[in-house]
């Protein structure tokens, strides 16, 4: 067993940070999807809504039992989670995300980062939206290149998942890139060279899981997963009403970033928050629950 | 303040990091340190996608079908209705797994022959052929509402597998 108790990742999460509260934020997207769960107990209490302390001790049990075992592929997805959301290597960044979670102080924090690159950002997004299909797959057993079906998953997704793949869309696409979101990164993705989606990138960190047999095939991957849920995704930001105007009115009215440009605002949330592996850690904790569920 | 009030306050202090250092023992302990147990002699848990085919249709009673595990042993997939969570269905496979399979001693309740039991309050389970649990669990369905469901499997093809 590599790696720590998944009930242990799932309680070491924050109860409130940047992370959560920016999440909280887009509870208008999603409405009563998300709640911060972060004890091992009340996860199994949500999923089965069960109360017998017996019952609730037996699934809670062998849901972790079933983490354990690598094989499973859970450990795997909590790895990609973790992966594609750290900011390790970025001079400083863990630090200051850490301060920030303190004293909330945005305005001190926007002063020392750079705004990336539409290329950077829309091969970031990209890279994200990679990864939800290859945790998905990992978690759920679907056949790896299975695009179609991961496409089809999407749009039932709820709780946990709809949080994610809400906050991808507006702090990873509207935000940053504006209402020409989706044909951007797809225009980013199909020029993209090797040295861009190189081993320092996000891409980088995670091609090895990803599937494909070569660095082509993985690019091709990045390109026809975002392709096939292009509907989706469109239909989702306009029925929420998701605008970039919209989205950092709301930010500046929730923590001070006085009138500092968009484009380090948004900058800043890559740096500072972690809601991919926040939220990750937390379906992957409900999937292994219901399916323990299912099994006892 | 007098020193034996600062001593005291010291000594608490000293007391309450150590506390803070040490790892509380937890529920869940036990189970940190094992895998899922079988007993060895058992046959071999059928294949990940061998069981999606005896799941009711899509589109039964209204509902929309998503499949949403599929794993060794293990599948399941869930009831949508207007975009929201109404049940879930699984078929695992509890070759050897001599807990799983101890609850169905002495039921009385059958469906079609099989042993059916209600696990807590939100779940129904069946068992074919020895071995196959067909599991309806919902929050908002309650035992009769669950049981109408699995008739909509294919059970006697699941106990041909």
């Amino acid at each position: 067993m590599s790696s720590e108790p998944i009930h242990k990742i799932l309680e070491e999460l924050p109860s409130s940070n940047l992370t959560t509260r920016l999440l909280g934020l887009l509870d208008y997207v999603v409405p009563g999807s998300w709640e911060n769960v972060t004890s091992w107990e009340t996860m199994v209490k949500r999923v089965t809504g069960e109360e017998d302390q017996a019952l609730i001790q037996r699934v809670g049990d062998r849901a972790i039992q079933l983490y354990n075992d690598p094989e499973q592929g859970y450990q795997r997805a909590v790895q990609i989670f973790n992966l594609v959301d750290s900011t390790q290597g970025l001079a400083g960044a863990a630090e200051m995300a850490n301060k920030l979670g303190q004293s909330f102080d945005f305005l001190s924090f926007l002063g020392k980062i750079t705004p990336k690159a539409d290329t950077t950002q829309g091969i970031d997004a990209a890279v994200k939206f990679v990864a939800e299909m290859a945790t998905f797959c990992y978690c759920n057993g679907l056949p790896g290149d299975s695009v179609g079906d991961f496409a089809s998953a999407l749009v039932a997704y709820e709780k946990e998942d709809s949080m994610r793949f809400a906050a991808w869309v507006t702090f990873d696409l509207v935000l940053p890139l504006g209402p020409d979101f989706l044909s951007k990164t797809l225009d980013v993705l199909s020029s993209a060279t090797s040295a861009q989606l190189g081993e320092n990138s996000r891409f980088g960190k995670i091609a090895k899981y990803l599937p494909g047999s070569d660095f082509a095939e993985k690019q091709q991957l990045l390109t026809s997963n975002l392709a096939l849920s292009s509907a989706h995704i469109t239909t989702f930001v306009a029925e929420k009403g998701i605008d970039q105007q919209d989205i950092f009115q709301r930010i500046k009215s929730y923590v001070e970033v006085g009138d500092n440009a968009l484009d380090y605002v948004s900058a800043a949330i890559d740096l500072g928050t972690n809601y991919f592996e926040h939220t990750g850690i937390q379906s992957v904790s409900r999937r292994l629950i219901s399916r323990a569920y299912g099994e006892i | 303040m007098n020193i034996r009030t600062l001593a005291l306050l010291g000594a608490l202090a000293l007391s309450s990091s150590a506390l803070g250092c040490k790892e509380e023992p937890t529920r869940w302990d036990t189970a940190a340190t094992s895998t899922v147990a079988r007993s060895a002699d058992a046959p071999p848990v059928k294949e990940a996608g061998s069981f999606n085919k005896f799941f009711p249709a899509d589109g039964a009673e209204g509902m929309k079908r998503v499949y949403t595990q599929e794993k060794t042993g293990f599948a399941e997939a869930k009831l949508q209705k207007d975009g929201k969570d109404v049940a879930v269905l699984s078929i695992s496979d509890a070759s050897g797994d001599a807990e799983a399979l101890k609850k169905f001693e002495g039921a009385t309740d059958k469906i079609q022959g099989y042993p059916l039991v209600t696990v807590g309050k939100n779940q129904s389970s069946l068992l074919v052929k020895g071995r196959y649990q067909v599991k309806v669990s919902s929050q908002q369905l309650d035992a009769d509402a669950r049981k109408v469901w699995f008739e909509k499997f294919n059970l006697s093809g699941l106990s041909s597998l």
